[in-house]
């Protein structure tokens, strides 16, 4: 008896565990947001795009939250106007058709597009447009600027928005180009705007959402867009692991527009007919230094002169071809884009940063302020050796690169580079906390092109915390100089354009001198095509968009553009 | 009784002993959720000085709130059922998110984790019983497959199979393009057929452990003087080794087994990695990039939950299967 029943146990348990695996995948399926819809795709008329998203995809498409899925902005949800970070043309009229500021620029007046419909079928309407900068004034939680102004709708076609401050020309871009609009009638309903996932959201934009679920998205083609049904009519988005699978799904025709940089990627591009990329050089990688020394910055980098010296020291050539498969270009002094920024450029300093290693250059700036060159060949001063350490995220290979040549191009200027490689996370920290030396990391983007949003967050007093305290993204760096945060806020506090040059010009030469970020190469911004499917897309003779699919505004001109390719 | 209470009065003191734990290492890691989201945000579009205190607001991130409340309202909520809101998918709850991904990862894990033991076992038990046989040959080769360092495998099948000969699919969980995820047999064949190649490499790389450890015990079981009494019986060779030696022999490997399947889910980072399978594997990932708390602590709990619930029945379970192990009090 005792045998017989324990004989079949094992048996029965090992038939027990595959059904029950079976059904955990049959509840896997179910779990998937039983969304209906799917076909098209790769195989019919529609595109597919990966914008970096990994992992497991969570449906919001609220544009108030900073974890909304990114098709929510641009794409669902238009702005007023658009301001293209690809070039320095004036912003392109999207919902709004024209807007001017009044005298003491505390309003601004927008005119808004009519015959515009919402993807209910409800008109736009400037009560649509007030409820949306009201809403975000009155919740704590959305007014990520802390200036939203107050708005008021003055006939059916005008919009007037009041800032709490005259002379707020500073917010332009931000109000107008960064402003999602949603419809009043549908989130006057919602309970809780805050945490409300805004399933199914009615927007104005080009696509709309089909189906949903935790691995992919669809978007469908709006019939009643305003300006006329887009031509692609289903867009796709996909979740992959890491670039490696990327690259893959690209070459493999899976993946019709992505940004992702991988190794060898010209020559395989150049094996498939059918891709095609563009490079938007728009990042500024650069030597964050902790610069200074009275909010609690410890180091050799407090010292402008050595920040000076690695400046001159840096070959950026060979950084170019060793790092960054010589699609990087040179950064300038100034932190602006050349090219893109010129107007902006004053030509009291240099238009870019020497591309070659200019070590007579280095050595005489350090002997110029004190330093001599010790036994080991390294410069000393007053028993500090000119020694610093560069923190960088372990996994970015070709910042990890740079700095393994940067250390042999400093050794020969008598400086010593030692590096640490740390997790995102812990590099982050170490950053907005000040509790680094020298830290790898980029210019990010600005509302617009105007220099100033450069210049405020990362050079202004006001954007700095002593060491130990989070700068949040703003000026790690711990600049602070009374000269550029009195031209800061001049060059803030006016319309003029030819008063903002004059402005960015002392600031130029003041940020020339410190260095308190050494720019080391506009990093490229690489963004790869699939022309099978679908053409327009933007090139680099008419870049009509910024094209990186993490690019939230820009995504929706993009898809607008497309043709179906036959 | 007494041995049952004893039992479940240790795994009590270990849950909360891990709960502990699960709190705490999250928040050893530098950084936090907002600075972390604000240097994302940073690198893509402007962000004010006031973005934090929004953002603070928003996910709920009271820095205020001292460390042990925290830990009160954590344990409290664990017990609730209620394991917060992720930062990372906001607002989605860390419930929901779990539910999404862990489907996958049981599925694709554990079958394979099951395709692994069972072969190995029934190879492993056959090499022990025909010492020499080409089966027994087999072992060095499957040990290979083993000491290969796995993602190293994974990516060189992937490789094989998906980039050269496109045999399988490079990536995902089922046919984003052509079908829908429900009860419906196209979903379910389109599932099957992408988890296969990641299943291979799991069932591969840990054949080997379980076939060498089953023919070893075999082997040993086989001189035991019970399998001579039995041989002497004249009973057939089959009975005698699959009830008598098979049986004894397998108890070993039946522990391992156990405490494998509480490791799936801590084991699928890997595969979920290279393969870019959507399972929990890959959302512990981004919640620590990310600095989410409530979703590591969900995660880990999981984690805890699975191992210390495999252990706990593999202890029960082997009390009734080898009566031996049973306190004598």
């Amino acid at each position: 008896m005792h045998l017989t029943t324990t004989r079949r146990r094992p048996r029965r348990t090992l038939a027990l565990a595959t059904a029950l695996a079976g059904t955990v995948l049959a509840l896997s399926a179910c779990s998937g947001g039983g969304a209906a819809g799917g076909g098209g795709g790769n195989t019919g008329d529609g595109i597919t795009v990966f914008n970096g998203a990994t992992g497991n995809i969570a449906e919001n498409w609220n544009p108030f939250t900073p974890t909304a899925l990114q098709p929510t902005l641009g794409i669902i949800h238009e702005p007023l106007f658009y301001y293209n970070l690809a070039s320095s043309d004036a912003p392109e009229p999207l919902l709004g058709t024209e807007f001017s500021w009044n005298e003491d620029g505390s309003q601004l007046t927008v005119t808004i597009r009519e015959g515009v419909e919402w993807s209910d079928g409800e008109p736009f309407t400037t009560e649509d447009v007030a409820y949306n900068f009201n809403l975000r004034r009155e919740t704590p939680e959305f007014n990520t600027s802390g200036q939203t102004p107050a708005a008021e709708a003055i006939s059916d076609t005008q919009v007037v928005l009041t800032f709490d401050s005259p002379a707020s020309y500073t917010q332009e871009a931000n109000t107008l180009g960064n402003t999602p609009m949603i419809p009043q009638h549908v989130w006057e309903a919602k309970s809780d705007p805050v945490t409300d996932i805004n399933a199914d959201p009615v927007g104005t934009g080009p696509y709309t959402v089909g189906s949903i679920n935790a691995q992919t998205y669809e978007l469908e083609a709006n019939p009643t867009y305003w300006g006329g049904e887009p031509k692609i009519p289903t867009v796709r988005y996909i979740s992959l692991a890491n670039a490696d699978a990327a690259s893959s799904a690209l070459l493999a025709g899976e993946v019709d527009w992505m940004s992702s940089f991988f190794p060898g990627f010209e020559d395989l591009i150049a094996s498939e007919p059918d891709l095609a990329w563009v490079n938007t050089p728009a990042l500024t990688t650069s030597l964050f230094t902790c610069s200074n020394a009275a909010l609690g910055c410890e180091g050799p980098q407090t010292d402008p002169a050595v920040r000076q010296a690695i400046y001159y020291a840096v070959d950026r050539d060979q950084l170019n071809n060793l790092a960054f498969e010589k699609v990087a270009e040179l950064p300038s002094p100034t932190l602006l884009i050349p090219g893109r920024d010129d107007q902006w450029v004053s030509g009291e300093v240099e238009a870019t940063a020497p591309s070659g290693a200019d070590v007579a250059q280095a050595t005489q700036i350090l002997e110029a302020a004190g330093y001599a060159k010790g036994g080991d060949g390294i410069y000393a001063k007053g028993g500090q050796r000119v020694s610093l350490n560069v923190q960088v995220v372990s996994g970015y290979s070709d910042y990890i690169a740079a700095i393994d040549a940067m250390t042999q191009q400093l050794a020969a200027a008598g400086i010593e580079l030692t590096s640490s490689q740390v997790a995102y996370n812990e590099w982050s920290a170490n950053q907005q906390n000040g509790t680094f030396q020298l830290s790898m990391d980029s210019i990010g983007l600005g509302a617009s092109t105007d220099p100033y949003f450069t210049y405020q967050p990362r050079y202004a007093t006001e954007s700095t915390v002593p060491v130990g305290e989070s700068a949040g993204a703003l000026n790690n760096a711990r600049y602070s100089n009374p000269v550029v945060d009195a031209a800061v806020a001049a060059a803030g506090s006016t319309d003029d354009d030819a008063v903002k040059a004059e402005q960015y010009a002392i600031i130029q030469k003041e940020i020339a001198r410190d260095m308190p970020y050494i720019p080391l190469v506009i990093s490229s911004t690489l963004t790869e095509f699939n022309t099978s499917r679908a053409t327009g897309w933007p090139t680099e003779d008419d870049l009509y968009a910024f094209p990186a699919t993490w690019k939230a505004w820009d995504n929706g001109i993009v898809l607008k553009n497309l043709k179906p390719a036959n | 009784m007494r041995f049952y209470l004893q039992k479940i009065g240790f795994y009590v003191a270990a849950l909360w002993a891990a709960l502990t734990l699960n709190f705490v290492l999250p928040r050893l890691m530098p950084g936090d959720p907002v600075d972390i989201m604000l240097s994302k945000l940073s690198a893509r579009g402007p962000v004010a000085p006031e973005t934090r205190r929004s953002i603070e607001l928003m996910l709920g991130v009271d820095s205020d709130e001292s460390i042990f409340s925290q830990y009160a309202s954590y344990l409290g909520n664990v017990f609730r059922g209620d394991l917060g809101v992720s930062v990372t998918y906001f607002p989605q709850t860390v419930t929901d998110t779990i539910a999404a991904t862990l489907p996958w990862t049981i599925a694709l894990m554990g079958i394979a984790t099951i395709i692994a033991f069972v072969l190995g076992i029934v190879l492993g038990m056959l090499a022990g019983w025909k010492r020499g046989s080409w089966l027994d040959n087999l072992i060095p080769v499957t040990t290979m497959f083993q000491s290969v360092p796995y993602f190293w495998l994974a990516l060189v099948l992937l490789y094989i199979f998906a980039s050269v000969f496109r045999i399988f699919p490079t990536n995902g969980g089922y046919d984003v393009y052509g079908t829908s995820p429900g009860l419906n047999w196209p979903f379910i064949s389109s599932a099957l057929y992408y988890g296969t190649l990641p299943a291979l490499t799991i069932v591969l790389s840990s054949v080997a452990g379980w076939m060498l450890g089953m023919r070893n015990m075999m082997v040993s079981t086989l001189s035991e003087d019970y399998i001579l009494t039995a041989e002497a019986k004249g009973l057939t060779p089959r009975r005698i080794r699959t009830m008598y030696a098979a049986r004894n022999a397998v108890l070993p490997s039946l522990a391992g087994f156990a405490i494998t399947l509480g490791f799936i889910v801590a084991g699928s980072i890997v595969t979920e990695q290279v393969f870019s399978y959507p399972g929990i594997g890959q959302t512990l990932l981004s919640a620590v990039q990310n600095n989410d708390y409530a979703l590591m602590q969900g995660i880990f709990l999981v984690i805890t939950l699975s191992v210390l619930g495999a252990n706990l029945l593999v202890d029960l379970l082997y009390s009734v299967i080898d009566p031996r192990t049973r306190a004598r009090a």
